[in-house]
């Protein structure tokens, strides 16, 4: 259960408003680079944190992200020419750059006055792997370039895709911290899909099907272990990082890529999965990348606006058959699809003064718990973490420990991402 | 797999039940609290925080403090009980931990609450410590630990939990 004002607090992340204002100290994913192709392609509109914006890909490489509203009388710039280095309102034909600058104002006299004292406001945009990334916050405040390791390794070993969840940020983010649901929800997928099956570790999972967990705090959110019996002296430790605000990794699966995700506010009802898989030490295989393509594993299948095939206008393709039979537990396709349909179900902002939280929820309480105490002590002009580059080096990690070794202490290292090292997986 | 394998149907769809209209309409009603959580510290560092705690307004939580072997507790205000009668109707017991003392206690109440379905949970009160005795020893009769926690850490467990 959570306070109605503790729910708002959490929940609203428009401009002004408290995790709005800690939302804007980090760098977020805003597009994926393919939505922006080539130099001069079209200008794609972005919601993001409830403000909307426009984004291009001038002449010259560089991205824009800025007001989505001409600074004239307020026309959409999605309907904008993109040309020599600018993007052009198609109502007067006031021309901005990359900055939200404008260059051109053909309906004034030609007076470089007058169009330097128009500027639209506008956001840093920078790609890293196949994402385009955006600060949205004070440009005094603006912390180092996301050093999430996915996004560090080179070309050909990640793949991200994005899906559009119909609900507020915080219900998605909650499902991947919740390890608990694991077991019920996605148990029918280990066997049978391409992107986890066959691993040592899945035998382990299906061995003992009441984990032990343990809630880590450190330093840049949360490490939340689920612990099984593996062998007679060892444990079977599949450990999730969390870290703030919004970014969660799930375990790897023997050599499998490992993937992971950003829960991204687009307002306060909808929000985008971010999905990325990538491998530490080597290309994705052609056939990876195809089942990814696919919606396999944590990807979906999606139409061209990134909102998924299965969605609630047609039941999320509800299989009764499949669930009676238990091929899968929900009736639902696809481990994206079983998280996304149930957190939609909830409604756009759940009622948590309607919760009944029980113990193994440990991680959902001291992940909202973090949350808050961010928010207020951002109030307090403290800086959060989970935007430099030291808690953002983290590796999730499956692996088998002696039984009287604390998880942190015999996974150490393996949580630190490094270039080139191995990850640690069973 | 994209045919039509559902035909949603009216009000009943999806599509109508997850908008914020609809959500209006879940039906409102008390919910019961936790049954019978048993709060219990393991050493006197604990016992402050526990005793800090239960000076708050709770539903059917109480609160106790223990030593090796852990066959008795002792209530906030002095009174010793048998462990056994005390978590007769619980469904969750937490232990707390600082100094890692008592683990004999600590495996017992394990043991019982093993054998009694009832659910256990550990809060290793060791803040900026990752490793210590309270871990070693809470974590094989602690179905979830908290590592390490803060004394807010149990007030937000019972409150979330409707202790
Ligand atoms: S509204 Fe854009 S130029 Fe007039
Ligand atoms: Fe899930």
């Amino acid at each position: 259960m959570l306070r109605t004002e503790i729910n708002e607090l959490l929940t609203q992340t428009g401009p002004g408003t408290p995790m709005g204002d800690l939302f804007r100290r980090y760098w977020q994913p805003v597009l994926l680079a393919e939505e922006l192709p080539e130099n001069d392609c079209p200008p794609v509109r972005v919601k993001v944190l409830s403000e909307r914006l426009v984004a291009f890909r001038d002449s010259s490489g560089r991205y824009g992200l800025m007001d989505e509203f001409c600074a004239h009388r307020g026309a959409s710039l999605w309907f904008g020419r993109n040309e020599e280095n600018g993007l052009r309102c198609p109502y007067h034909g006031w021309k901005y750059d990359v900055t939200g600058q404008a260059v051109d104002v053909p309906s004034e006299a030609d007076n470089g006055n007058f169009c330097a004292s128009v500027k639209l406001k506008s956001y840093p945009t920078v790609k890293l792997g196949d994402v385009l990334w955006a600060y949205l916050g004070d440009p005094d405040k603006q912390p180092p370039l996301p050093e999430w390791e996915a996004y560090t390794v080179p070309d050909g070993q990640v793949f991200t895709s994005k899906r559009l969840q119909e609900c507020n940020w915080l219900q998605a983010l909650e499902g991947g911290i919740d390890s608990s649901h694991v077991t019920f929800l996605h148990g029918g997928n280990l066997d049978t899909d391409p992107l986890f099956k066959g691993s040592k570790g899945n035998e382990y999972n299906k061995g003992d099907l009441k984990p032990f967990f343990e809630v880590v705090d450190y330093e840049g959110g949360l490490l939340i272990g689920a612990r099984r019996n593996a062998e007679e002296e060892t444990y079977y430790w599949r450990v999730t990082p969390w870290v703030l605000p919004n970014f969660t990794m799930v375990p790897p699966r023997g050599d499998h890529p490992v993937h992971g995700h950003f829960w991204v506010p687009i307002d306060d009802e909808n929000c985008w999965a971010y999905s990325f898989d990538y491998h530490p030490t080597r290309q994705l295989t052609e056939t990876e990348l195809e089942a990814m393509r696919a919606g396999k594993g944590v990807h979906s299948a999606n139409d061209a606006a990134y909102r998924p095939l299965a969605n609630k206008d047609n039941d999320y393709l509800m299989d009764r058959d499949a669930q009676r039979r238990g091929v899968t537990y929900s009736g639902i396709e696809g481990i994206a699809l079983q998280d996304s349909s149930l957190q939609e179900s909830m409604g756009p902002i759940v009622d948590r003064t309607k919760e009944r939280l029980v113990a193994t929820d440990a991680g959902i309480i001291k992940a909202r718990q973090k949350l808050r105490k961010a928010v207020l002590a951002l109030q307090d002009g403290v800086d959060p973490v989970g935007n430099r580059p030291q808690d953002q080096k983290v590796r999730s990690v499956a692996t088998v420990l002696p039984r009287e070794q604390a998880f942190v202490d015999g996974i150490g290292e393996a949580m630190k991402a490094e270039p080139g090292k191995p990850h640690t997986s069973v | 797999m994209f045919e039509n394998l559902s035909i949603p149907v009216g009000p009943s769809s999806c599509a109508e039940a997850t908008t914020a209209k609809e959500a209006a309409y879940r039906i409102d009603y008390p919910l019961p609290a936790a049954r019978n959580t048993r709060i219990i510290a393991l050493d006197s560092e604990a016992a402050a925080i526990v005793r800090g705690a239960s000076e708050l307004e709770w539903g059917q939580a109480r609160f106790y403090e223990t030593s090796d072997p852990g066959t008795d507790l002792v209530t906030m205000d002095g009174r010793t009980v048998s462990l056994e009668g005390e978590i007769a109707e619980s469904n969750t017991i937490v232990m707390v931990s600082a100094s890692g003392e008592n683990a004999a206690a600590m495996a017992h109440l394990g043991e019982v609450c093993y054998n009694r379905g009832i659910m256990t949970a550990g809060l290793a009160m060791t803040p900026g410590n990752l490793d210590s005795d309270a871990l070693h020893n809470l974590r094989p009769h602690a179905r979830v630990l908290l590592v390490p926690a803060e004394p807010d850490d149990l007030v937000e467990l019972l409150w979330a939990t409707r202790a």
